[in-house]
């Protein structure tokens, strides 16, 4: 694997520091970390004034995970204990692993290699998949709903976000991330694709089980769904995950829809801004049942992204 | 003592319960249901109360007249004034004695008002349950001007404490009536929003509409009430049907709906806001002069009585026996809950799990409120009763397992 161009800006203009850094501090990493922390607090902030309510201290969120972190875990009887503090270092370390991939803070990636999308969409998912393992690893019934939920909804939204973030890749005819960034800030890709981009939007909403999408932890029905029986540490690298996995998602979004990520200020800009037509969306919907969530997906989702797609090959073939 | 493992994974046949309760997010109050599910699908649902009964009953039997007052009031936070004026309404009955006009329509005026809160209230929690949080935060930021109200005129949010016995202990000034009014048209204003709201938003309706159905004929069947039985078509209001002191003169609007789903309990419940406005502005308008107050004996004349009145969630009905001394022979209450409790069993199968906390909220519960204690008879007619001894050795073995 090579070096992306920030890791080896690091490597020789900081001689003492190794590619060790840039994993652990910046761009990856400790940096990620506090991103997604940041990036939480102002969704959480957001919204709560669009409800209408104070909403949290700038702090709150890393005061949680310190909390959380400074609290007993608590392992349940009759769970696999491996697979229960296993479970979430494999989330946040997937998730940690994404960011390298993609233009984290506007600068290049700091590992880059053709095909890197799909790595990224899959380390991605892991997150997912680890939440839906640590609830269906507890016999809590709550988590055990939430776990099923949580892993149907993984089924209904994987497909068609996969597909969303494809198309561009189609378009820049390569699927490394940092070339596909480089061909959209010359091309606005939401103008030409908006489907797509909506699908994207939306599929990373489900993906962090944001409102309406929250069915697999609704707290009216399962308590925590799949997260009902972690506490402390497990919760705390649970949380981080989502908040990293977060910043790593609108990352793509902007970088392949809304005219690249070409340094800090335009990724603060764009990621900000998509940031709060999440928070928009959060706001205004009630959440969708299970079943409504997989019909919305497979019959609306899917469809439309197809559609683009095969709009997209009709003019590749009528210009050709 | 080492725990029994846990034993969730069914063999086949057996049944893969949820239970919600006694202590669950969706329930702000303590009661247990379990819901039978398969996959997503409730196929059973049973219900277990009596987690908070308080002995209130049993209470009121030591205490006199003027002191249960209090004690019944305190049956309901939501609705306090209702079950203080059911109560006054049933002791004045007994002693004969005729409350003020004036006094009637005041306490019309606080159970109106109290309707709004409760509703209002309501329709907050039910937007909760359905994951619509926003609409639940601004309807109890709108519900503060209600509070607000009661609060002008009373100088308590929660247990008002109106009522005396043989009238009512504050005046509307001309002053406090123009407050209120300014009041209810910001209130009946912003009704109307939510009503646009609850019939036209698609996600909401989607979890609504068609949702936990009830027909009239099994609404008839299982006894509901209020306006859990007003959306599913059943003509049943004690405001109307059986008035009682200022309700003689002022009409409330029958609110009916047909459809029985959710949807139509959100919207007999936002139309019953409008038209309690509409009550209280006709009834500031048409205030009576007159005192606040009658003089009430201190014992009430032996006999027996029975009270309703209409609560926001239905009827609540008092049996009130007295023996002719200061202390009353029995009072018997009976809240709209438990009229109510067996539809939610019945409408649960086949719905979605996801639609439990709605149907469960759809009725209004208060549990609290409808918490009794059930003496059991054997057929060879031995009732068991256990004497306070009995019950601290059942307590301290069940907390050394």
């Amino acid at each position: 694997m090579e070096l992306g161009p920030v890791a080896r800006v690091w490597h020789q203009g900081v001689p003492e520091m190794n590619p060790i850094v840039a994993l652990l501090i910046f761009p990856g990493g400790l940096f990620v970390l506090t991103l997604g922390l940041a990036y939480e607090w102002v969704d959480r902030k957001l919204l709560a004034r669009a409800q209408n309510r104070v909403g949290p201290r700038w702090f709150q969120p890393l005061a949680d995970v310190f909390k959380l972190l400074a609290k007993e875990e608590v392992i349940p009887n009759d769970v696999n204990p491996l697979l229960f503090v296993g479970l979430p270092i494999a989330a946040l370390a997937g998730a940690l692993t994404a960011a390298l991939y993609v233009p984290i803070f506007g600068l290049a990636p700091a590992y880059s290699f053709e095909g890197d999308l799909i790595v990224t969409v899959y380390l991605l998912s892991l997150l997912t998949l680890c939440m839906g393992l640590a609830g269906a690893n507890t016999l809590n019934r709550f988590a055990l709903v939430g776990a099923t939920r949580t892993l149907t909804q993984l089924f209904s939204y994987e497909a068609p976000f996969m597909l969303a973030l494809l198309a561009p890749a189609f378009v820049a005819q390569t699927w490394q991330i940092s070339a596909i960034n480089s061909y959209a800030s010359t091309h606005w890709l939401i103008v030409t694709q908006p489907i797509g981009f909506l699908v994207a939007l939306i599929g990373l909403m489900g993906k962090l089980e944001l409102p309406p999408f929250d069915a697999p932890e609704a707290e009216t029905e399962i308590v925590a769904g799949a997260m009902t029986e972690y506490s402390g540490r497990g919760l705390a690298l649970f949380r981080l995950g989502k908040g990293v996995e977060m910043v790593v998602g609108l990352t793509l979004v902007a970088a392949f829809y809304l005219g690249g990520i070409g340094g800090p200020l335009d990724f603060l800009l764009k990621t900000g801004a998509l940031l709060i037509a999440i928070v928009i969306i959060q706001a205004l919907m009630t959440r969708l049942r299970i079943e409504q969530t997989v019909g919305l997906w497979w019959r609306w989702g899917a469809l439309l992204v197809l559609v683009q797609l095969l709009l997209y090959i009709l003019w590749e073939v009528v210009t050709a | 003592m080492k725990q029994e493992p846990q034993k969730v994974i069914t063999k086949k046949g057996e049944r893969f319960i949820i239970p919600i309760g006694p202590q669950h997010p969706a329930l702000k109050e303590p009661g247990h249901f379990e819901f039978a599910v398969d996959g997503e699908t409730v196929t059973d649902a049973t219900v277990r109360l009596g987690y908070v009964h308080r002995g209130i009953e049993k209470g009121v039997e030591s205490r006199n007249w003027v002191q249960n007052l209090y004690m019944l009031e305190r049956i309901c936070g939501i609705c306090s004034h209702t079950h203080a004026m059911t109560y006054c309404l049933g002791v004045e009955k007994l002693a004969a004695v005729e409350v003020p006009e004036r006094a009637q329509v005041i306490r019309l005026i606080m159970a109106e008002l109290e309707r709004i809160h409760s509703h209002m209230l309501w329709l907050g929690v039910a937007a909760h349950e359905a994951g619509f949080d926003t609409l639940f935060m601004y309807t109890w930021r709108d519900r503060e001007t209600v509070m607000d109200l009661l609060e002008l005129l009373s100088g308590n949010r929660v247990n008002y404490s109106a009522n005396l016995l043989g009238g009512v202990k504050f005046d509307i000034s001309p002053e406090q009536a123009d407050k209120i009014r300014q009041g209810l048209a910001f209130l009946a204003e912003r009704n109307t929003h939510y009503l646009d709201v609850v019939m036209n938003d698609m996600l909401l309706l989607g979890r609504i509409r068609g949702v936990g159905v009830m027909t009239r004929e099994q609404a008839e069947k299982l006894g509901a009430i209020g306006p859990t039985a007003r959306a599913s078509g059943v003509a049943r209001d004690v405001r109307l049907d059986a008035p009682y002191g200022a309700y003689r003169t002022f009409k409330p609007k029958l609110i009916l709906e047909t459809a029985g789903d959710l949807e139509a309990r959100f919207i007999v419940r936002l139309r019953e806001i409008a038209d309690s406005c509409r009550l209280i502005n006709e009834a500031l308008d048409n205030l009576p002069s007159g005192d606040l107050t009658v003089r009430m004996p201190r014992r009430i004349k032996e006999g027996e009585t029975i009270s309703r009145v209409e609560a926001p969630r239905g009827e609540a009905f008092y049996f009130i026996k007295s023996n002719g001394s200061d202390i009353p022979e029995r009072i018997k209450v009976r809240t709209p809950t438990i009229c109510n409790m067996g539809s939610v069993l019945a409408l649960a199968k086949g719905h979605q799990l996801a639609d439990m906390p709605m149907i469960l909220v759809g009725i209004d519960p208060c549990f609290s409120c409808n918490d009794r204690m059930i003496t059991l008879r054997r057929s060879d007619g031995e009732a068991e009763t256990w004497s306070w001894g009995q019950l601290r050795e059942y307590g301290i073995k069940a907390y050394q397992r």
